[in-house]
């Protein structure tokens, strides 16, 4: 269970110039469900969630992962959550099993366990002929299942994924599909999942509820029939844009 | 688990991946750990010939015929006497000459004989190294045969020799035979530091910026493990990747004194195991400083380029340091010992001169790398997470 209750931050850059990153963002997450962070570009999804993941400290509010709050227990945090952050880099130098044994080890798995983790995540997500080769060549989308792995090797109760359909092809990304789905149900953990993107397409196939981030604030959140009940449009990609730029159908509204 | 293992796994899974890297790795081997041992033989080439030369005992002349006494007094000294070739000056210019050549006027005999006080001219070319060396030798010559006609005239009129030399000067070289070798392998210690320098260069840029360019210092961070023990493992396979570049490079000079081709630089030149081993002790400090320091520098790096160009500043100064000491006549100061690098080339020239090692300046040297060590190593620590998400 993931709760994020109305975070901010404000980044000062040089000469005194600062931006406003994240304004008031809230979500939560249940157990079991899949949830979305919806936005456009720069609306601060990256930043609220490495604020999940304790790399920013937040100006206001608070992040709790089953209870834990981030902020005062950012390592038994971390312990309960398999983050797949917006960077995804991998020690080009080592094999795929490598890569995911090391954060096994480093999320303090025994070696033992952390090898058959590595065998079994192989098994789901299709890594197998891939576990011994070393990263430095592999496709996006082999990175990306590299990754996942890696973020998952500790089998934490709690999922956080930034786009990470990011530069996949479509096959990969049913794959993805078909991997959060499987964690998601009572058979692969009944895993709470939450999952950022700017694709409504994602959010409608695979999200369980969503939470529509724009500008830095959560604008509306619900599951997608709620969404567009509340628009009152039948599309959701209308729906979303009516939630996510409001303001700039506004002004031309006023300009025209 | 605990800190400290988990330092212990960043430590291995840095330090395997940076020994992976092949190509890097040659290319550090051969340039710190081969080029130290082919710059010592060559040098030894050359003074090899110097010593050949000087041993040679020859004089070129030009003009001989016109002084048959000098000529006697030169073969007396079983010197023997060449005659010049008539183009030696353009040969002295391109060094195709390596004697410097006297020269004897015409009427030289009989003008010496009226007590006229001929001119003799010595050609050299101080471009010359062989000829300038051996110009010495000749003038020293020349100045027995002057002290001897000067010394035969004077007992002809009954005056005693001893009078023109009322004394007697006698030359004493407190240099011990390791002193004098080390001014020939003065620059071992710089071979060695430099070895520190580059062994150090790329894992500190790899395991700091070169994880941010490849983006994997973020997911590395949302790790559940301490900062310190992150940083202190990266470190620790930095240091011990510095420290086996330098251990080979220390070794690298023990097979190197049998391929010596001069021999009184063989017999000077005082490098055992005892030598090896108080090198890599005194370089440990300044291999864990160096380590932390180019972390530290890299650490504000975006890009493994931006990191290279930035501790260029380190490199130069570990480099440029030990410089200091052949510029500076004055010897050993005081705050030799309080500057890394310096401090251990001072102490590793006094390992090679074989004078004892003062505890003072190896206990100042350590400590103050210690602090750099302690302070660099925080420092990467402290923006860590700022460097993962910038």
């Amino acid at each position: 269970m993931i709760h994020i209750d109305h975070v901010a931050k404000r980044f000062t850059a040089a000469r005194g110039r600062s931006v406003q990153a994240v304004a008031d963002v809230h979500l939560h997450a249940p157990d079991g469900c899949i949830t979305g962070l919806l936005g456009p570009n720069g609306a601060g999804k990256t930043t609220t969630l490495r604020m999940l993941a304790g790399l920013i400290t937040p100006d206001a509010g608070r992040l709790a992962v089953d209870g834990l709050d981030v902020a005062t227990q950012p390592r038994a945090a971390l312990a309960r959550m398999g983050v797949l952050a917006d960077a995804r880099g991998l020690s080009p130098r080592l094999s795929a099993r490598e890569n995911i044994v090391y954060y096994g080890r480093l999320q303090g798995l025994s070696r033992d366990a952390a090898q058959a983790r590595a065998e079994a995540l192989a098994d789901s997500l299709d890594l197998k002929p891939l576990l011994e080769r070393r990263t430095d060549g592999f496709s996006q989308g082999e990175r990306m299942k590299t990754a996942l792995a890696r973020a998952l090797v500790h089998d934490p109760a709690n999922i956080v994924l930034d786009e990470p359909t990011n530069g996949l092809d479509v096959l990969a990304t049913r794959a993805l599909r078909e991997v959060l789905r499987h964690l998601r149900s009572p058979a692969g953990g009944g895993k709470c999942i939450v999952f950022s993107t700017h694709i409504m397409q994602e959010v409608e196939r695979l999200c369980d509820s969503v939470s529509v981030v724009s500008h830095g604030r959560t604008v509306a959140s619900g599951t997608v029939g709620e969404l567009l009940a509340q628009t009152g449009e039948r599309d959701f990609e209308e729906a979303f844009v009516k939630l996510a730029f409001a303001d700039e159908l506004a002004q031309t509204e006023r300009a025209a | 688990m605990n800190g400290l293992s988990l330092l212990a796994i960043v430590l291995r899974k840095e330090l395997a991946d940076a020994l992976r890297d092949r190509r890097t790795l040659i290319v550090v081997l051969i340039s710190s750990v081969l080029l130290g041992p082919l710059v010592l033989v060559a040098l030894s080439g050359l003074i090899a010939t110097l010593e050949a030369q000087a041993e040679k005992r020859e004089v070129v002349v030009s003009g001989i015929e016109h002084a048959p006494a000098l000529r006697n007094f030169i073969e007396r000294q079983s010197y023997v006497v060449t005659p010049a070739p008539a183009d030696y000056e353009a040969k002295l210019r391109a060094q195709k000459l390596g004697d410097p050549v006297l020269v004897v006027p015409p009427g030289f005999e009989a003008a010496l004989l009226r007590g006229e006080q001929p001119a003799l001219a010595i050609v050299s070319d101080t471009g010359n190294k062989a000829a300038e060396a051996g110009a010495g030798r000749v003038q020293r010559l020349l100045a027995a045969y002057a002290r001897e006609r000067g010394a035969l005239s004077l007992a002809l009129r009954g005056v005693s020799p001893q009078l023109l030399e009322p004394m007697q000067v006698e030359e004493r070289d407190l240099a011990s035979a390791q002193g004098r070798a080390a001014q020939l392998t003065g620059m071992l210690p710089f071979f060695v530091i430099m070895a520190v320098v580059y062994g150090a260069l790329n894992a500190a840029l790899d395991t700091t910026a070169g994880e941010r360019e490849r983006g994997s210092l973020e997911p590395l961070l949302a790790n559940p493990a301490p900062r310190w023990a992150l940083v202190g493992g990266k470190w620790g396979a930095v240091f011990a990747l510095a420290m086996l570049i330098a251990v080979l490079c220390c070794l690298s000079f023990l097979p190197a004194q049998w391929l010596l081709r001069s021999d009184t630089l063989q017999a000077m030149f005082q490098f055992g195991w005892v030598e090896a081993m108080l090198f890599i002790a005194l370089l440990l400090p300044l291999a864990a400083a160096l380590s932390a320091l180019l972390m530290a520098v890299a650490i504000r790096c975006k890009t493994f380029k931006e990191a290279q160009a930035n501790s260029t500043v380190v490199v130069l100064a570990a480099s440029l340091l030990p410089l200091m000491t052949l510029f500076n006549q004055t010897g050993e100061a005081w705050w030799h010992a309080w500057v890394p690098g310096l401090a251990q080339f001072t102490l590793m020239t006094r390992v090679l001169k074989g004078e004892a090692l003062a505890m003072q300046p190896v206990a100042v040297s350590l400590a103050v790398c210690t602090v750099l060590t302690v302070v660099s190593v925080i420092f990467v620590a402290k923006h860590l997470r700022a460097a993962a998400v910038r």
